[in-house]
């Protein structure tokens, strides 16, 4: 009985044709048995080392957390997760620095957007800078029906093609954070490249027929899901949707027995 | 076993908004008039090569001799060019406020459909200059301070015998008039095109848009 996660990429359309490498990040570290952590980064296009500043983002946030966080201290108010989350972005921003200086370029090549959850089984705490999506099945496991919760909306400006990064000035001010209670069997992190396929924007709700196929994979053995999820990725189906680089996190608190 | 692949939801398309601010005025009768009712139909054209972009740009057209809606906002795949005649005074003022107004009025539009859109574009084409009792200087205070706001984003090009100077006092700093060679409509239709198919496909954070060389017009002194 534990979590049982996925992590997955594919570079973009847009990306290939130019040989453009994957800006896409996104990863996991199962903790404890009842603790995950996740965090998914998107580099920013204009960003010369993007695809560097997303997976150091990313694994700097679970080493960070790793050391921080443990299943007896758990962020248990909005305001200790949102400090909690301050530190990671703090050292996340650091580490980002220190590669700018040693790769001599700037700060801002290294922009990405940053998506972090803190997960058991009965609590998600999350945090989310810039555009993405995290959703999470709250419906309690013996439940018929699945009930998908968006946790927070893409930071945005009024127009579609900007948004914020880690390495924002203002990035702390635009940091998303919120805690829920509940039930947490599935929870679901991406980036903006499936933004359009998986979410109505009209009203902002996760649209079920996306993502209960996706939580059923994980019912399958690891490394079938993972060929399945990869496969998804890069099929033409999607990528007729969407020229973007593309990243799904998966993970599942499974109490069943593996098959 | 894996049962079933991920569906997906229908969302409107982003939109990319752009109102062209035609100067229909008595001056251009003639040849000017028929070169840019012909640029209008190479601009369909050319934004329908880009599947997406001919489901993204959004079009509007005002015209001012007086100052009309003869095109309401449509995108490029449903767009029948209109014939625009030419005739009457130069309002210039009055139409750079209908454009603002008729932006606004587009923007509350999409966000009550839920459409996310990018920044609009005006583009605006004359060759004359404002009638003296046009309230182009409170127009032009009006469009400097949207464009500050990032509201939108504005260009004027101006046809020989226009009046650049007072142009000049129009459009934001950082993007003079362009005077238009000859009559070439053509090339700044394409320009304008490609342009339109580059923000229209900029993504979220993505690369900053590069717009293409000017190779239809100069900027004056």
């Amino acid at each position: 009985v534990s979590w049982k996660a996925i992590a997955c990429s594919a570079v973009g359309k847009r990306h290939l044709e130019r040989q453009v490498p994957c800006q896409d990040y996104g990863q996991y570290a199962i903790a404890a048995e009842s603790l995950i952590f996740g965090a998914v980064a998107d580099g920013a296009g204009s960003a010369k080392h993007a695809d560097v500043g997303a997976k150091l983002a990313v694994e700097t946030a679970l080493e960070k957390l790793k050391a921080q966080v443990t299943t007896t201290e758990l962020p248990t108010t909005e305001s200790s997760a949102r400090q909690l989350f301050t530190t990671v972005v703090e050292s996340v921003v650091i580490a980002l620095q220190a590669q700018s200086i040693m790769g001599d370029y700037l700060l801002e090549d290294l922009a990405c957007t940053l998506l972090i959850f803190i997960a058991t089984p009965e609590q998600i705490a999350a945090m989310q800078i810039g555009d993405g999506f995290i959703v999470m099945n709250t419906a309690p496991k013996n439940a018929t029906q699945a009930e998908y919760k968006l946790l927070f909306r893409p930071d945005r400006g009024e127009y579609i093609n900007e948004t914020c990064f880690v390495t924002s000035d203002y990035a702390l001010e635009q940091m998303q954070v919120g805690l829920c209670s509940g039930h947490t069997q599935f929870v679901c992190a991406s980036t903006d490249g499936l933004e359009k396929v998986a979410i109505r924007i009209n009203d902002w709700q996760p649209f079920a027929p996306f993502f209960t196929p996706l939580a059923a994979c994980l019912d399958a053995p690891l490394d079938e899901a993972k060929t399945y999820l990869q496969n998804f990725l890069e099929s033409d189906r999607l990528n007729a949707r969407t020229d973007d680089d593309k990243t799904l996190l998966l993970c599942q608190y499974d109490v069943r027995e593996e098959l | 076993m894996l049962v079933g692949q991920p569906e997906f939801v229908e969302n409107p398309e982003n939109r990319c908004p752009v109102i062209l601010l035609l100067d229909t005025s008595s001056s251009m009768s003639g040849e000017p008039i028929s070169a840019l009712n012909s640029g209008l139909l190479a601009f369909k054209d050319a934004v329908l090569q880009d599947e997406q972009a001919a489901l993204r740009v959004d079009v509007a057209i005002v015209s001012f001799g007086p100052v009309q809606l003869v095109q309401d906002f449509v995108t490029i795949d449903q767009f029948n060019p209109p014939y625009l005649e030419a005739r009457g005074l130069t309002p210039m003022g009055e139409a750079v406020n209908y454009a603002l107004d008729l932006l606004e009025t587009r923007k509350s539009t999409y966000k009550n459909n839920g459409i996310q859109y990018y920044r609009p574009w005006v583009f605006m084409i004359t060759d004359g200059a404002p009638n003296p009792d046009s309230p182009w200087q409170q127009a032009a205070d009006r469009l400097r301070s949207a464009e500050m706001q990032r509201k939108l984003s504005f260009f004027a090009v101006g046809v020989q015998g226009a009046d650049m100077a007072t142009l000049k006092q129009i459009t934001p700093p950082e993007r003079p008039p362009l005077l238009l060679n000859g009559l070439d409509f053509r090339a700044m239709f394409q320009w304008l095109s490609d342009s339109m198919v580059r923000v229209s496909s900029s993504t979220v954070g993505g690369e900053m848009v590069v717009l293409p060389p000017v190779g239809w017009g100069q900027i004056t002194s």
